[in-house]
């Protein structure tokens, strides 16, 4: 008797403090982002004195109103620039990347391997920055907003993705349609692409996550303000601080103090929300195409 | 039905095949361009991108071997053979570079590549439902933001006027800390937003492997008394162990380059004797010189990183194939 409720009892006791552990640890992967919305919602005094924590405190919206107001922070329009770079830039990539798949997936295409190691030769061997800014530059991208949407419209490794599930796709679908006399333009665009939804939602999600976040190329090719996404006008504001740009100050708006670390914790929401539209497809959709990639290559 | 699918192919493929045996190759070519030319036009787009941005920035590299001037372009310049790579060999500042660039990689490697197996080791015990959707939910969300913001979170935090990481420190006595500004911050603080934004994404690996063991195993071993422990340790761990070796040998392949995004967003001069790394070294020869940008040496110190990863990368690809069946390529 005894042996049996150290046995059944055991295994709740570690399931109570295992769950409470993980809880922590989820409550660590969030904490951050509460802190920072709280922070850009709170009255400036109380963020200048560190008494918001967790919760705002003198809650206002003040500072939002603000930077939709004030169009010479740039912010409005960093926001608005990588709506613009996330949107066309995924559209684009998408299609790109499917109808390159979709051809390197018929059996019928002679060349298709060596086009598929020509894609995998210059991902493996990758010819760095400054050769890419050379070329980039030769092509008219510096300071150019194709620059965030051309050079990144096929990652090889989501053009492997997407072939794999389009091989994995019966052939017999292909050479019926082509029976009933449709061209391989139909068959792409109508049979094949309704089918490959999933993949199309994976590989979209991917590239929309990538361009919004992307730091580096807008860093090296877009000086010029107004072309910015809001990645690069949040490292001016907050980490860069070049003595060149506007400064903020502290100000007073309708009763309300705004301070700079309002202002920048603003600007952090500003970029992480419109993206986490995506979030909840995300986790399907990554899930899938991280197993995909790390299985089959 | 099928045999008679079989002989009418066989029918028309024969005479069909000894017709284009005929042909010659030329004339081959042309039929298989005008049969399949919708083919080749819908893939006319994509063979442009691989030649112009995959393809062209790797002939561009034969700047390594110039001393590149962009008003002079790419065929004026002056050619310089090796000299680039000589200067690279006795740069005094090459050895603590590399010497950076390998402690960051192994730091990263030593806490980012087993935080995720633990967690998703006692992830996979939560029997609540709930429970363990929401911290998964929770732990992936990290990955999803870019660096710019995490780095931006943690300059905030760490701030020494009013973070709260110092009004914490304050309240034990402790003086505030220019965690940012000190090059033995550097590393730590790299390293834990590293493990924070990628832990919960390689969770996703790992329970996605986890729910592929067969529960006949937990209950076999129940029946021969194993305890939770036991089976963690004996079940769950081996039968996660090919993903684990696959994932280890990917991280040993890209030791040689680090996340230049986030190294870019938390260095300054202020840190660089811990965090200057070969990457960054390459992106201030072109990008944010002392005096006139330097393409043609920073391309050659690139070249030389990028062969040096391409080894460890197919090194790396060779072993994971040895060790189960999949691979990177």
């Amino acid at each position: 008797m005894g042996t049996t409720t150290k046995i059944r009892r055991r295994p709740e006791a570690f399931n109570i403090v295992n769950g409470a552990i993980l809880l922590l640890i989820a409550v660590a992967c969030i904490y951050p982002f509460i802190y920072i919305a709280s922070v850009s919602v709170s009255d400036g005094p109380y963020v200048a004195s560190s008494q918001v924590y967790l919760l705002p405190k003198g809650l206002n919206f003040e500072t939002y109103r603000y930077i939709f107001t004030n169009p010479r922070l740039g912010i409005v329009q960093g926001v608005l620039n990588s709506v613009f770079y996330t949107v066309v830039g995924t559209f684009v990539a998408v299609i790109l990347t499917y109808c390159t798949a979709y051809v390197l997936s018929r059996k019928k295409f002679r060349g298709r391997h060596f086009i598929m190691m020509a894609f995998l030769a210059s991902w493996i061997f990758e010819a760095g920055i400054i050769p890419n800014y050379i070329i980039n530059d030769r092509l008219g991208l510096v300071n150019s907003r194709w620059v965030m949407i051309l050079p990144g419209a096929i990652s090889t490794f989501l053009l492997i993705v997407t072939r794999a599930y389009l091989e994995s796709i019966p052939d017999e679908l292909e050479e019926s349609a082509s029976i009933d006399g449709a061209n391989d333009f139909q068959i792409m665009w109508k049979i094949y692409l309704p089918l490959a939804v999933p993949v199309l939602a994976t590989t979209g999600i991917f590239y929309a996550v990538t361009i919004w976040n992307s730091f580096l190329i807008p860093l090296i090719y877009l000086q010029d303000k107004s072309l910015q996404p809001i990645q690069l006008v949040l490292y001016n504001l907050l980490i860069n601080q070049d003595p060149h740009s506007t400064s903020l100050e502290n100000l007073t708006l309708h009763g309300h103090q705004i301070l700079p670390q309002n202002i920048q914790a603003a600007t952090m929401i500003l970029a992480i929300v419109p993206i986490l539209f995506f979030y909840p497809f995300a986790q399907r959709y990554f899930t899938k195409g991280i197993t995909i990639g790390a299985l089959k290559g | 039905m099928d045999t008679i699918q079989r002989t009418t192919t066989a029918d028309v493929g024969g005479p069909a095949q000894a017709l284009t045996n005929k042909l010659s190759m030329r004339q081959r070519f042309w039929r298989t361009l005008r049969k399949n030319y919708l083919l080749y036009l819908i893939l006319l787009p994509g063979l442009l991108h691989l030649v112009i941005f995959k393809w062209a920035p790797l002939g561009g590299l034969v700047i390594a071997f110039q001393n590149f001037s962009p008003f002079q372009g790419v065929f004026g310049s002056q050619w310089v053979g090796f000299e680039q790579f000589t200067k690279f060999l006795h740069d005094p500042a090459i050895p603590h570079l590399l010497a950076n660039t390998l402690l960051l990689a192994f730091f990263t490697l030593l806490f980012s590549f087993p935080a995720p197996i633990i967690f998703a080791l006692f992830l996979n015990e939560v029997r609540n439902r709930y429970v363990r959707k929401s911290v998964q939910t929770f732990s992936f969300l990290p990955y999803f933001v870019s660096s710019a913001v995490v780095v931006s979170i943690l300059y905030t935090l760490v701030s020494p006027q009013g973070g709260l990481v110092n009004e914490a420190l304050g309240f034990f006595g402790i003086k505030p800390i220019f965690f940012m500004a000190e090059p033995g911050w550097f590393r730590p603080l790299y390293v834990l937003i590293n493990v924070w934004q990628t832990f919960g994404y390689g969770t996703i690996i790992y329970i996605a492997a986890m729910t592929t063991i067969d529960p006949a195993l937990y209950e076999a071993a129940e029946i021969d008394g194993a305890g939770r422990w036991k089976k963690m340790w004996n079940i769950t761990l081996p039968s996660i162990s090919n993903m684990m070796i696959v994932m280890f040998i990917l991280n040993i392949g890209q030791i040689l380059s680090v996340d230049l995004d986030k190294v870019l967003l938390m260095y300054g001069p202020s840190v660089y004797e811990t965090a200057d790394v070969i990457q960054t070294y390459v992106y201030r020869q072109a990008f944010a010189p002392h005096g006139f940008p330097n393409y043609s040496y920073g391309a050659a110190v690139g070249l030389i990183q990028a062969v040096l990863a391409l080894v460890m990368v197919v090194g790396a690809n060779r072993a994971a194939k040895k060790f189960s069946d999949s691979r990177l390529f």
